[in-house]
């Protein structure tokens, strides 16, 4: 899985956030970066919010990996750099879900990469929002005891299924902190950026990364088969048009899945723009024909509509289900659907930046298969 | 003294029956209200315009999927109800479509209102946990006492606005004792009146408010100061809001279910809200450290001072919060304490004009 068999190891005493922090502070120092964007606690309250620090001082404070995810990485460095990039460069200390959605907002022409450095770890999975806020102190306790076991229980259910938890390949270097001794991590660089970096702050590629590919690996399997599991429950629920009306059933139409989800950029939703905003006459008219008409209207479309622009980039980050008011499981539901979208392009979201975007591209054979499947239909084959 | 029906049935079939006549008789097209629907009985709004589709309707169940003023608006917004449709709502849902109608993104024509002496809201996380079904008894059971139900929306419990201003119709429900076996409708118009005509009753003249609403309002209005403090936005002070928005995820979704932020485009959705790599770079350079969720406490502040007024405190943006934030409590707080200067009721009335769209002279010798 890795295209390099050896890593850099960096040891603190302590944990492993804090060895993240020691490299954070030793690449702003060597001048590999002007400033690191990482989870900071807020110092009023209970949360966690991105920061972008270029002090080594304030990097002390930083928490490279909080129980929670208020807000999705990517969509953080979509703020900073969608109208160009910056001058300075900035290293993105992230989940691997937030990398991959960056790469996929790159794709999308929202972010620009060029001066930024994509840092990801090895990912216990976070807590969802309202848990955690119910108590904080104890969600702390709990967030820890948990990934110190690499038990996902405690986490948002697609951090249960995510097979993508560990270095993906699309990012500039990974952290692993999996098979290692406390305070101590694997700095293993996928990109001639991560490898620069490692040099500039002097460390050189001497561990073995057998070990920890070996538990990545352990992982993966065990998480690629709950996920297959997981798919095919829900998809026997959900499955044909009337068990997929009432998985959205209680789908209020206030569209928080979609902003708060990293792929979902239109500027305006065109469920939200005045196509949407039918007259009078419209809703009575639907309504008559079938007898009473549910309102809000078209909820089921909107989610159609959505999976079809986004889920083929779909990281399964579980920001959607988080912020859904009434629990429907909007994050499994895509995931099982982009899942297979995928298979059929044999695309992996954030896996490369250089991979095209299925929808972007073709192979002649696509072309051959839709036009003798159209000819079919036309020669009345299909009967 | 007000002209009352009463039909000898459950509060719940009551309805019905008039809802049914309603579309029987062709006075209205289409009625606005609570439905089950599926197998796992979701419930969720619907016009319904067959009356045999009134039997899977529950006008009554103590749920708000959405503050229908927002539907209701989304309906009158292009042209006015073209056919008469019956809406029945929550208080605080009509008095929101009646700010919506001074804001012009809504009309009144054509919509008969349905309303009720309030006994409040289970919050959304309880249907969601598919627990409304058991607590609904107990619901009942503290209505006819003209009390709350424990487990209602603290928005509910702090209610003082639990009789509706501009009902044509106004079902008894607070303090009804026999609400479970006979329902009384209020007719607080002569449109009213006309639409129930052929409805079968008895016809009577009653007191408007049908119980002690004094007693009920005193009761609320501890509840609302007990569970203000309780969520420690007593005073409101810049470190009290900084710490009570510190959850905020930038979701903005209580501002897309409030019925009064109408704004097509919100502004920090706009381009003028964002900021160019220069500016982080900039504050980066003066500060040594940029928070990228800052602009979330503004964001609140400029809500507050949007929708104070005409807020009606239906607790839907504390519902949907991923975060858990009491907005309702900071929304009765601040609108509270708008509608109380410009002695302003949001909803009272359609007459009352909007309190910045309007002056007294003596606020003249205020400023000067």
């Amino acid at each position: 899985m890795s295209s390099s068999r050896k890593g850099a190891s960096l040891a603190v005493d302590g944990n492993a956030q804090k060895a993240i922090i020691e490299f954070a502070k030793k690449s702003l120092k060597q001048g590999a970066f002007d400033a690191v964007l990482i989870p900071c606690r807020l110092s009023a309250g209970d949360s966690f919010a991105y920061h972008l620090i270029g002090s080594e001082t304030i990097l002390e404070a930083a928490s490279p990996l909080p129980p929670v995810m208020p807000v999705q990485g990517a969509r953080v460095i979509s703020s900073i750099t969608r109208r160009g990039k910056g001058k300075k460069k900035i290293a993105a200390i992230m989940r691997p879900c937030e990398a991959r959605a960056t790469i996929e907002l790159a794709k999308l022409g929202q972010v620009d990469l060029e001066n930024i450095t994509l840092i990801t770890m090895d990912c216990p999975g976070v807590m969802p929002l309202s848990g955690y806020f119910e108590d904080a102190d104890k969600g702390n306790e709990v967030f820890h005891d948990a990934s110190q076991k690499w038990d996902s229980q405690p986490m948002r259910p697609v951090c249960w299924i995510c097979d993508k938890f560990s270095s993906t390949g699309g990012e500039d270097l990974h952290i692993g902190t999996m098979a290692r001794k406390s305070g101590s991590i694997l700095l293993v660089p996928r990109s001639p950026k991560g490898e620069d970096v490692l040099k500039k702050i002097g460390l050189s590629l001497e561990e073995d990364v057998t070990d920890w590919e070996a538990s990545v690996t352990k992982y993966t399997d065990q998480r690629k088969q709950k996920r297959e599991q997981n798919n095919k429950t829900l998809r026997a629920g959900i499955e044909g048009i009337d068990k997929l009306t009432q998985a959205f059933s209680a789908c209020i139409n206030c569209h928080n899945c979609m902003r708060v989800c990293p792929i979902c950029y239109c500027r305006q939703c065109h469920f939200d723009s005045d196509k949407m905003k039918f007259s009078f006459e419209d809703y009575l008219s639907r309504a008559e024909r079938r007898g009473s008409l549910r309102v809000p209207t078209d909820t089921l479309l909107f989610h159609i509509g959505r999976m079809l622009h986004m889920s083929l980039s779909c990281v399964s980050c579980g920001m959607c289900e988080d912020a859904c008011p009434t629990a429907i499981p909007v994050a499994q539901i895509f995931t099982l659907v982009g899942d297979r979208n995928r298979e059929a392009f044999d695309y992996v979201p954030g896996r490369s930046v250089d991979e095209p975007l299925p929808l972007t591209t073709f192979e002649r054979e696509e072309l051959e298969e839709v036009e003798q499947s159209g000819t079919g239909v036309l020669a009345g084959q299909e009967n | 003294m007000t002209k009352a029906l009463t039909i000898g049935k459950s509060t719940e079939e009551g309805v019905k029956e008039l809802l049914r006549s309603l579309l029987d008789s062709g006075k209205v097209k289409g009625v606005l209200t609570l439905r089950k629907t599926g197998e796992d009985g979701t419930i969720s709004y619907a016009l319904i315009t067959d009356s045999a589709d009134i039997k899977s309707s529950t006008p009554l169940f103590p749920l708000m999927p959405i503050n229908l003023a927002k539907q209701l608006s989304l309906f009158t917004l292009q042209e006015a109800a073209t056919e008469p449709i019956a809406a029945v709502l929550r208080p605080c849902e009509l008095r929101a479509f009646v700010e919506l109608v001074k804001r012009t993104q809504a009309n009144l024509k054509n919509i008969l209102f349905v309303s009720s002496t309030c006994p409040g809201v289970y919050p959304l996380e309880l249907a969601v946990e598919g627990k409304t079904e058991e607590h609904v008894p107990e619901y009942w059971k503290a209505a006819a006492k003209g009390e709350t139900a424990a487990d209602v929306r603290s928005a509910c419990q702090a209610c003082e606005y639990f009789v509706p201003y501009t009902a044509d119709i106004t079902v008894s429900l607070l303090g009804n004792k026999e609400a479970d076996k006979e329902t009384t409708l209020f007719l607080n118009t002569p449109k009213a009146e006309l639409f129930v005509e052929g409805l079968s009753g008895k016809l009577s003249e009653k007191e408007p408010e049908p119980t002690v609403p004094e007693e009920i309002r005193t009761r609320r209005k501890a509840e609302k100061e007990k569970l203000a403090n309780e969520v420690e936005v007593k005073n409101l002070g810049i470190d009290e809001l900084t710490k009570t928005f510190s959850r905020c995820i930038g979701c903005r979704n209580c501002s897309k279910v409030c019925p009064a932020c109408y704004c097509h485009v919100c502004f920090f959705e706009t381009d003028t809200a964002e900021h160019a790599a220069a500016h982080y770079e900039r504050e980066l350079v003066k500060t040594g450290c940029v928070n990228m969720l800052s602009d979330t406490t503004f964001y609140h502040l400029v809500r507050l001072f949007h929708v104070g007024a005409s807020c009606t405190g239906c607790g839907q943006c504390a519902d949907v919060c991923p975060a858990d934030i009491p907005l309702w409590a900071i929304s009765l707080k601040v609108g509270g304490a708008v509608q109380k200067a410009f002695d302003y009721v949001p909803g009272r009335s359609v007459e009352q004009g909007l309190p910045i769209t309007t002056f007294s002279p003596e606020e003249f010798a205020g400023v000067a």
